[in-house]
């Protein structure tokens, strides 16, 4: 009995000896980690790349997520992407002439996609004079959301319209400053992107797949002409910065691209005249319509997410919630790798998105092979014809908001990223899809449509208070005796 | 903006507060004649930290003004817990000791 004791209170002993060591090396550290740590540069956090917190270096994978599984080829600008094919045709059609009246490189394309065509009129005659009937009777309620968007749209660069051998390289004869290594060149590249203003950023390799084959108007190139990859494209360095967390939350109307898109943009060609300054080629490809190449591939070579059954990439540490831009370059640079954490298999399983979009945008089933790769086809036509119904600030992003990595850092969703990351089985992603289904529910996708379409403008949370128009603004005519 | 709850100082009382919870719970137990071996405080460190996911994850929703989940994940996981709960009590008074019975016995 009395060993016993004695064994006891040599425990206790040693157990307290060791945990006032430990308790002071906690100290030790808790010191050193106060010291260096990114959160305490009140106001540049992300200037110390804070924002980048996500530890990538296990997730790391040879092979991106998606699979080149064909022939591949190159997309026209001009007729495959809606921004710029849409615009055109609404320029150009004439009811008497049809697809005769459009330029035969867009009634070509219309001839060979037909349901394409239905789409696109679709919009023209029927929503679009629905969203006139309806946005006179509800302009005010998103008066601050549009004022806040125009607001974050109101500065931006001056834009590249030359072709690359002119507006790519620096200006006079200014020869490329010989770096040391491209490793330290890499991290020197990076570390200025956050200094800049970039929340996260990713170098890849460019893959001219991803270039368009016929460009976008207004680029330099010659429209009628197929691009030639430049040779000095060799790097894409991908930058992004998300957008407004509430705001985002309180789509489709509330929430506005134009937030991160102008962060994005400006970063972009900040990157681009630090680049220049080195003596090397730099290219900025920005939104929302000035790029030479598709971005979401380009992320996932880079390593900064994976694309979800959205399309949109999704990134551990703002899930889809940001806007990207590139900067292509031949400033020699070692690429990083693409990760996997474990979205494919998360995505296979939730389709919250797809349940949610109310544009039916988004597919419930596989994937599919386009243009020699695979991954989740999204109809271009359904969401941009959705967005452009609605009303308050441009877009939609419901995708953006309920998908279930689009969460803030706290150590809830914090915890649910490296559970799903590090799971093989699937087993928590069963249970944390079941959970946000159950405890993050949004609207009937039919409310988010406007009233004359069958909805009642609804959005997926509620506008933050500082973009509720009505607690701030009296709407009702002046009479000039209001108080003040 | 910093927070007490999110400082330091908060996890240095929180840890003091969770010495003090053992130390009373090593003394409750024994009053009542309850031996403790590891597997118990086992079972009780488990229950506490499902009590504390419960209680956090129902602040953390209202702080990002997620009532839905606040009320839901507070029945569900609150249920779970009060379950767990009653489960762990019978388990800990495996091997129990009353002084009631020690008394009449003496």
């Amino acid at each position: 009995m009395a060993k016993e004791k004695v064994n006891r209170r040599q425990i206790l002993k040693a157990s307290g000896a060791a945990s006032a060591v430990l308790g002071s090396a906690g100290l030790g550290m808790f010191g050193y980690e106060e010291g260096k740590s990114p959160e305490t540069y009140t106001g540049c956090e992300n200037q110390q790349g804070a924002g980048q917190s996500f530890n990538r270096g296990s997730y790391r994978v040879d092979r991106p997520t998606y699979q080149k599984t064909g022939t591949t080829s190159r997309p026209d600008a001009r007729t495959e992407i809606v921004f710029m094919r849409r615009p055109a045709m609404m320029r150009q059609w004439n009811d008497e002439k049809g697809i005769d009246g459009l330029d035969e490189t867009l009634a070509q394309y219309y001839r060979e996609n037909p349901e394409v065509l239905e789409l696109d009129l679709h919009l023209k005659n029927d929503i679009l004079p629905k969203r006139q009937e309806d946005a006179p009777k509800h302009k005010d309620d998103y008066l601050l959301a549009q004022a806040w968007s125009n607001a974050m749209g109101a500065v931006s660069p001056r834009g590249v319209h030359t072709p690359p051998e002119e507006s790519d390289f620096p200006g006079g004869n200014h020869e490329p400053l010989k770096m040391k290594s491209d490793k330290q060149t890499s991290r020197l590249i990076k570390k200025i992107a956050h200094e800049l203003g970039s929340v996260l950023v990713g170098i890849a390799k460019l893959n001219p797949d991803w270039v368009y084959k016929y460009p976008m108007r207004g680029r330099g190139f010659d429209p009628n002409e197929p691009v030639e990859v430049p040779k000095h494209w060799e790097y894409a360095i991908v930058v992004g910065t998300p957008m407004s967390w509430d705001a985002t939350l309180a789509n489709p109307t509330f929430g506005t691209s134009n937030d991160a898109y102008s962060k994005s943009r400006i970063v972009a060609y900040r990157l681009a005249s630090f680049i220049k300054t080195l003596g090397y080629a730099a290219r900025p490809h920005t939104p929302g319509s000035s790029y030479d190449l598709m971005v979401p591939p380009i992320m996932v070579d880079a390593g900064l997410g994976e694309q979800g059954r959205h399309s949109i990439v999704i990134t551990p540490e703002l899930g889809s919630n940001f806007r990207p831009a590139v900067i292509t370059t031949n400033l020699p640079l070692v690429p990083d790798k693409p990760i996997d954490f474990g979205v494919q298999e998360f995505c296979k399983k939730c389709k919250i998105c797809a349940e949610n979009c109310p544009a039916g945008a988004i597919t419930m089933g596989e994937k599919e092979e386009i243009r020699g790769y695979t991954r989740y086809p999204v109809c271009s036509e359904k969401c941009h014809t959705f967005w452009s119904s609605c009303l308050g600030n441009m877009g939609c992003r419901i995708c953006v908001a309920v998908c279930p990595y689009t969460r803030k850092s706290n150590w809830l969703h914090r915890t649910a990223l490296q559970v799903t990351a590090n799971d093989p089985t699937g087993l928590s992603h069963d249970a944390l899809i079941g959970l946000q289904k159950r405890l993050y529910p949004g609207p009937d996708p039919q409310e988010y449509f406007i009233p004359s379409l069958g909805g009642s403008n609804a959005t997926y949370r509620d506008p933050p208070w500082w973009l509720r128009t009505e607690d701030f603004i009296d709407m009702e005519p002046g009479d000039g005796d209001s108080e003040v | 903006m910093h927070s007490f709850f999110t400082s330091g100082l908060f996890w240095f009382i929180e840890g003091i507060l969770a010495c003090l919870v053992v130390i009373g719970m090593k003394l409750w137990m024994e009053d009542r004649g309850i031996p403790m071996p590891f597997w118990k405080w086992a079972i009780v460190a488990c229950w506490f930290l499902g009590l504390g996911f419960t209680i956090a994850f129902v602040g953390t929703s209202l702080g990002e003004k997620e009532t839905h989940a606040a009320t839901q994940g507070g029945l569900i996981f609150g249920t779970v817990v009060i379950i767990t709960g009653v489960v762990a009590w019978r388990l800990l008074h495996i091997g129990s000791r009353s002084k009631k019975t020690e008394n009449d016995d003496a």
